[in-house]
């Protein structure tokens, strides 16, 4: 049996992974489709910065944070007139989940909207729907598949978040410590029957979400173009 | 069949056209109107006929000039109310494609893949609903008219693609549109297909009342759809009018007649004769005659309709494959010899384009001669003269 810290690293994670993907969903939704089917200025720089994460360390991401969360940083006590209390807390490590799932999120819902015919969506304004009913019942319900995908990345990606977090978040057990910061500190002191149960954890939430997503997308409406 | 109509206070529209818009390599240059039940945009691909149609439906929002469609009561135009603009450069104007009122039928259909046939046709029906049309009732026509009753519960991307076209106009016609707009709807299919769809577009064109702009760069769907006709090459309009009049006008049959023409002719089927009549002889082109061109009792040989008797269909004659004779031939094998009056005679690329009436209110039969067998039959506008035409040679349009 698992001990209480390890159960507590088990429910901290998938609780942060989860509201962490909510968090990044509807924004990183809203800014793929504009990806998808926008022209603005300055595109070409938003799509690097949304993909920015992916591609430098995390511990870069997460002093960048650490410098924003700081009293005299750009989030912190003395510019927004009361203090966040997000250091050190798990409120932290959903914000370094969150941040470093973007890209995979973005990205994955910008393949998934630019997959959508946009001339079906042509096709529904001549029979007379406006572009929100369009939006609502054509691109969002053929692009269900890969966003479902985009989500189900963004959760594992946040389930596997070390770096950041470790961070901005510390690795206090029964506080901020998750299975990938417990798996750290397991294997730092040899303790290796309890990296061996997180270890276990870990490959079932994967597998889990892997199958998960597999039966959601059999399920989801079929996508693509009309033969 | 009852055929629904649309509320009253739509007479007949008329669109009016006068665009200019800029393409790769030509400018689409078009000032137009378009009056009536049937109107063809005929041209060879590339000319624009697509840009045309995507500007007149709002999709193609570069196009600069003025587009309106104005109803007509008793053949008047109505003081036209700023909401008949459609494009207005001048003032701003350019609604958008939803608040046209517009029905469109592309190429390869476009239904929703997400969708079954059922909810395909229904996407647009809000819009008819809201016009006080019986959707009900609407939905029963529409299916009936275009047999989509076995479909219904398929998945839209199960469908074959002479499938996918009857429920794409179903859907188009099941929004209630002031016009349709169809984009080549047949050019997808191979030809077998092709000849019995496009008797279901004449069905629609005759019980749904919608005036429709069809656009093909096939003579024959034109001519047996359309009363008028617009051609367009490289942006520019060549040619307007009655169909089969401006499609054998010298600067415009090169264009028609890339591949093969064939004149294009209403024709009513049959009752089938007595094979072993024992009657006395009749001229032998009265017995055992297939049709009879629409209007007339001037018979043709063609090829068993499977239509039954008093069904009206149509005719392809191919203008290669009749021969002129000056006097009526004997033991020939060719089924039909009709008596007819050369119309005009005309130099198209090279060889001699003769039209040749049959009876006046059948239009003019296309024939391509040499300059040398025209010589030899010495023939001149006004001079009698017989079509031989094998029976096997003509085209029937009908549904299977």
């Amino acid at each position: 049996m698992p001990d209480a810290t390890t159960i507590d690293a088990l429910l901290l994670t998938l609780r942060v992974a989860a509201i962490a993907t909510g968090m990044v969903m509807l924004p990183g939704t809203a800014l793929a489709y504009l990806l998808a089917r926008a022209q603005f200025p300055g595109k070409a720089l938003v799509s690097a910065l949304a993909g920015l994460p992916l591609v430098v360390p995390p511990t870069a991401v997460g002093y960048l944070l650490l410098q924003a969360l700081a009293r005299d940083g750009i989030l912190g006590r003395d510019r927004l007139g009361f203090d966040p209390d997000i250091l050190l807390t798990w409120k932290a490590a959903v914000l370094a989940s969150a941040v470093m799932a973007v890209p995979l999120v973005v990205r994955t819902a910008r393949i998934a909207f630019e997959s959508v015919d946009p001339r079906l969506e042509s096709m529904a304004r001549t029979l007379g729907k406006r572009p929100t009913t369009v939006f609502l019942t054509i691109t969002l319900p053929l692009a269900a598949r890969g966003l479902l995908a985009a989500g189900i990345l963004g959760f594992t990606r946040a389930v596997g978040e070390f770096g950041a977090t470790v961070t901005i978040a510390g690795n206090i057990p029964g506080r901020t410590q998750t299975l990938a910061s417990a798996i750290f500190s397991a294997q730092q002191t040899g303790d290796t029957r309890h990296v061996f149960a997180l270890l276990v954890l870990s490959l079932g939430i994967g597998l889990f979400a892997i199958l998960a997503s597999e039966a959601l997308i059999q399920r989801a409406p079929r996508q693509g173009r009309t033969r | 069949m009852s055929a629904p109509r649309l509320p009253a206070v739509h007479g007949t529209p008329q669109l009016t056209v006068d665009i200019r818009r800029k393409l790769d390599r030509f400018t689409l240059q078009v000032s137009w109107c378009a009056q009536g039940r049937a109107t063809g945009i005929f041209g060879p691909s590339g000319a624009g006929k697509t840009t045309l149609l995507e500007a007149i439906a709002g999709l193609d929002r570069r196009a600069q000039g003025v587009i309106r469609l104005d109803q007509t009561t008793a053949g008047d135009v109505v003081e036209a109310p700023s909401a008949a603009f459609w494009l207005d450069s001048a003032r701003g104007v350019c609604l958008p494609t939803e608040q046209r009122g517009i029905g469109y039928v592309p190429q390869d259909g476009l239904l929703f893949p997400h969708f079954d046939v059922r909810r395909n046709l229904l996407a647009g029906a809000r819009r008819a609903s809201e016009q006080g049309v019986d959707i009900a009732n609407l939905f029963d026509s529409v299916t009936d008219l275009l047999e989509l009753r076995p479909l219904l519960r398929r998945p839209a991307p199960d469908l074959s693609g002479g499938e996918r076209q009857r429920v794409a106009l179903g859907r188009a016609l099941m929004s209630g549109p002031r016009i349709l707009l169809l984009d080549e709807p047949l050019a997808s299919l191979d030809l077998g297909l092709r000849r019995r769809i496009l008797p279901l577009l004449v069905r629609v064109r005759d019980e749904m009342r919608i005036p429709l702009l069809f656009v093909s760069h096939e003579p024959t769907e034109v001519q047996a759809l359309c009363d008028d006709v617009l051609v367009l090459d490289r942006g520019q309009v060549v040619a307007e009018g009655p169909t089969h009049e401006v499609l054998t006008k010298p600067e415009v049959f090169p264009l028609a007649a890339a591949r093969r023409y064939e004149t294009v002719l209403e024709v009513t089927v049959l009752a089938p004769a007595p094979r072993h009549s024992s009657g006395p002889a009749v001229a032998d082109r009265e017995d055992g005659a297939s049709v009879v061109f629409a209007g007339t009792d001037i018979a043709l040989w063609t090829p068993p309709p499977h239509a039954a008797p008093g069904t009206r269909l149509w005719v392809g004659i191919p203008a290669d494959d009749v021969i002129l004779a000056r006097d009526p031939p004997t033991l020939l094998s060719a089924r039909n010899r009709i008596p007819a009056v050369v119309h005009s005679i005309e130099a198209v690329d090279g060889r001699l384009l003769i039209r040749a009436r049959v009876s006046a209110r059948t239009p003019p039969i296309a024939v391509l001669l040499t300059h040398a067998a025209r010589e030899e039959l010495a023939l001149r506008p006004g001079d009698d003269v017989y079509l031989i035409i094998k029976a096997n040679a003509c085209a029937l349009y009908e549904q299977a």
